[in-house]
């Protein structure tokens, strides 16, 4: 398994490729401190893929090997830590309603966002930049200031301790940032595409559905990609609002895994294999879409 | 069609983002356990708050998360954008950098806790280095070892979105530092630092948010969904979570938390707008 295909090489920028590049590199090559700052980044990377190394190694060991010397490697092959972990934990169930959650929640709030975020992209009236404002309070409010009246609200609709009220809930909280991130990308499409679309008597709408919208496709999959990186670890909100282990999702399952391992059974294999079923699937879609969850969560600062 | 496309995203918004927000300011006036009746009480929460050593604290951490880990996360992204800027096989290290960003904070508080417990990796090494008696690590210092987890976990997005910036200057620029024959730090100074400032004061505010949300990767250091961390190292949305839901026997003391909340968004409000006092700067035009 080769990390190198996480990053697809950007094309060749001319001007990157300078005399000046090539001498530079050459000096740096020759400097002691430059040599001794590369290793200590090295040794980061190192010690992040140990981390993760180090807990696929374990999640094979059983509890008392671990503990009797954390640094060695496996003696024999303990796959039941596996298959316990995906009993004990209850994984399968939280991992559906989890997937649930999440799709229908980013999807919700792709569909939502997107109209609202090109409305304010095109529009250019005070009516528009105080909209514009009143949404980007919302990015700057911490889940902990509306915890308290969202759990009485959820509660007043009757969907406490249900997926859709924590899908609700998900749908409202991350509509600021949505519409703020679409809105960069419907300002990069030139305004002359609407403009002959309504030349040819497309109105607002044909021209957002046919024109705008295919166009927009890139900016919409990194909102999609960043909402559902978001919504699948959150926790805050769903420990508040799911009390049933039926309904728990992900976090929350990992959470009582974590409690029934340290304490209770103190099983660390197990612990450890619980914790790499969770980041298997992470591992691959990162492998898969690195580029673009690199990408998406970046693009924001920088527009 | 300004409305039908705003409109639904906007209901949506106003009635889980601004309805909350302004009922958190009302129900801290009141003392109420979410179930009975709401009892005025004025002030009374805030005076509460006042005398309340763990509230203190729990504020404290939130503003030592925000600036001095923030300090440090800044700092090391910035000492690592330039070192990774010229050195080969930047792309691999900056997506190995950047994993932790993307799994789950849990996932890595398990593993941050294995590190320094006793008997864990950190203690065996130096048990098995020659050192007979070793600290305990995570009794003594846990709010250290929490703060330094929180750094390297954060680090790699902000590397990434920082080196995006420092991408986009052109090389011409240290062609003429090189002319000039600039020092190290004279081009950090004057022309990475200053070109990059867009970026820099961009990703400052999303520290700000994204700081304050901290969340899970602390209450995993309490161990179970039960069992709350140590109250020396909550921050204000622990504070929140304890004093309503969490813990093996909630208290639900709703209207005393809403106020805790209310005073974190008033303290966010004042350092939002320092901040942004400090980065009035203009930007430098190419």
């Amino acid at each position: 398994m080769s990390l190198s295909g996480v990053v697809a090489p950007e094309k060749p920028n001319p001007r990157k490729m300078g005399v000046f590049r090539h001498s530079r590199s050459a000096r740096m090559r020759t400097s002691p401190g430059r040599k001794v700052a590369n290793l200590l980044v090295w040794l980061l990377v190192a010690f992040n893929l140990a981390i993760f190394a180090w807990m696929f190694v374990n999640s094979v060991r059983t509890h008392s090997e671990i503990f009797a010397n954390p640094w060695s490697l496996p003696a024999a092959l303990h796959l039941e830590n596996y298959a316990n972990a995906w009993v004990t934990s209850g994984f399968g169930n939280a991992i559906l309603n989890s997937v649930i959650v999440c799709a229908t929640s980013a999807v919700a709030i792709i569909a939502l966002s997107a109209p609202a975020a090109y409305i304010l992209a095109k529009t250019n009236t005070r009516m528009s930049e105080t909209m514009l404002l009143y949404i980007a309070v919302g990015i700057g409010v911490p889940v902990q200031v509306i915890v308290i009246p969202l759990f009485v609200v959820v509660e007043n609709l009757n969907l406490l301790n249900s997926l859709q009220g924590l899908i609700v809930v998900y749908v409202g909280l991350n509509l600021p940032f949505t519409i703020f991130l679409l809105a960069g990308f419907f300002r990069s499409i030139p305004d002359e595409l609407e403009e002959a679309a309504s030349l040819d008597g497309a109105g607002t709408f044909a021209a957002f559905f046919r024109i705008v919208l295919p166009l927009a496709r890139s900016g919409m999959v990194t909102a999609l990609i960043l909402n559902l990186v978001w919504l699948w670890a959150e926790t805050f909100i769903a420990l508040v609002l799911i009390q049933s282990t039926d309904h728990e999702t992900l976090p929350l399952a990992l959470l009582n895994f974590m409690a029934k391992q340290q304490y209770a059974g103190a099983d660390y294999g197990q612990l450890m294999a619980g914790v790499c079923i969770i980041l298997l699937p992470v591992l691959a879609a990162y492998i898969w879409l690195g580029r673009r969850i690199i990408e998406g969560m970046t693009v924001g600062a920088n527009k | 069609m300004f409305w039908p496309f705003l409109l639904p995203a906007l209901v949506v918004y106003t009635i889980f983002m601004i309805a909350p927000t302004v009922a958190s300011f009302w129900v801290s006036l009141y003392s109420w356990d979410g179930i009975g009746e709401m009892k005025w009480r004025g002030l009374g929460n805030f005076e509460l708050l006042w005398r309340d050593e763990v509230f203190h604290s729990a504020l404290w951490n939130t503003f030592v998360i925000l600036v001095g880990v923030g300090l440090a996360v800044f700092a090391f992204s910035f000492a690592l954008t330039m070192v990774l800027r010229d050195m080969a096989g930047k792309r691999f290290a900056r997506a190995v950098l950047f994993f932790p960003s993307i799994v789950s904070p849990i996932v890595l508080a398990i593993f941050w806790g294995f590190l320094f417990q006793q008997r864990g990796l950190l203690d065996s090494f130096l048990h098995g280095v020659g050192f007979s008696s070793t600290p305990n690590l995570l009794g003594e210092h846990l709010w250290l070892i929490v703060c330094m987890g929180m750094i390297w976990m954060s680090t790699g997005l902000y590397v990434t979105i920082i080196m995006a910036g420092v991408d986009q200057i052109p090389p011409y620029l240290y062609e003429e530092c090189e002319l000039a024959g600039a020092s190290a730090w004279q081009r950090f100074r004057y022309v990475t630092f200053p070109l990059t400032w867009d970026v820099i004061s961009t990703a400052m505010v999303l520290w700000t948010v994204s700081s304050l949300k901290i969340f899970d990767f602390i209450l995993a250091f309490g161990g179970t969904t039960n069992d709350l961390p140590p109250v020396g190292v909550w921050n204000t949305a622990l504070f929140v979570y304890g004093k309503t839901f969490g813990g093996r026997a909630p208290t639900y003391q709703l209207g005393y938390a809403s106020a805790s909340a209310a005073v974190t968004l008033i303290a966010i409000i004042v350092l939002v707008a320092l901040l942004r006092r400090l980065n009035s700067r203009d930007a430098v035009q190419l």
